[in-house]
């Protein structure tokens, strides 16, 4: 049962929806900013204006009157946290395994940046576990 | 979970958006509610029951009867 967008919008969601709005788009222009002034050559320009476009952003969640995020906004984050970690598992285990193997084998030695990827993953489960810990412990 | 909120809005001439300013979520949290695609926390179950009046299971079926 959907409504016609056009009807009147009371003023708690017309704000929350100007204030999602500037906080993701403060956050992309930065973002996309910090991008061209980087590949421009004004590596340091660039940095500015990314952590402007993030030091806004939070600005916008934080002045804002109304909540950003309602409940159902968090449990979407949730779930898709957990289908990412849980699909990134597998890929990870195999992946690694496949690495060592290939490795040993002397078939294929992966560059330096494949194990980097491969220890950015692993530090993304260490936080992970260490997140849940804090949760386990307060819950 | 089953509801009948669209109901209980219409008998009130509430819009989606009305409804979801008075319990403080977004229009798009109530029509998913409505269409049964998200079920609501306890408390906000129990703030949509009690801006209708009602109680929790008069609003909420989890049997989907």
């Amino acid at each position: 049962m959907t409504e016609n967008a056009a009807s009147s919008v009371p003023e708690p969601l017309a704000k929350r929806r100007t204030y999602r709005r500037l906080a993701f788009g403060v956050l992309m222009a930065g973002v996309v900013a910090g991008l061209v002034l980087r590949g421009a050559g004004y590596p340091l320009a660039g940095e500015g204006v990314y952590w402007l476009g993030i030091v806004g952003a939070i600005a916008a969640y934080v002045v804002s009157p109304v909540p950003l995020l309602d409940e159902r906004d968090t449990r979407m984050e949730e779930r898709a946290s957990r289908l990412a970690l849980t699909a990134g598992a597998p890929l990870f285990v195999l992946g690694a395994s496949a690495l060592r193997t290939l490795n040993v084998l002397d078939v294929w030695t992966a560059p330096a940046f494949v194990w980097g990827m491969g220890y950015g993953f692993l530090a993304v489960y260490v936080l992970f576990a260490a997140a849940f810990a804090v949760v386990w412990y307060r819950t | 979970m089953n509801n009948d909120l669209p109901e209980r809005r219409a008998a009130r001439g509430m819009s989606q958006a009305d409804l979801a300013a008075a319990v403080g979520v977004s229009r798009q949290t109530i029509n998913a509610i409505e269409r049964d695609r998200y079920d609501p926390s306890l408390e906000l179950a129990f703030a949509l029951a009690d801006h209708f009046d009602c109680r929790i299971e008069d609003a909420f079926d989890p049997d989907g009867s």
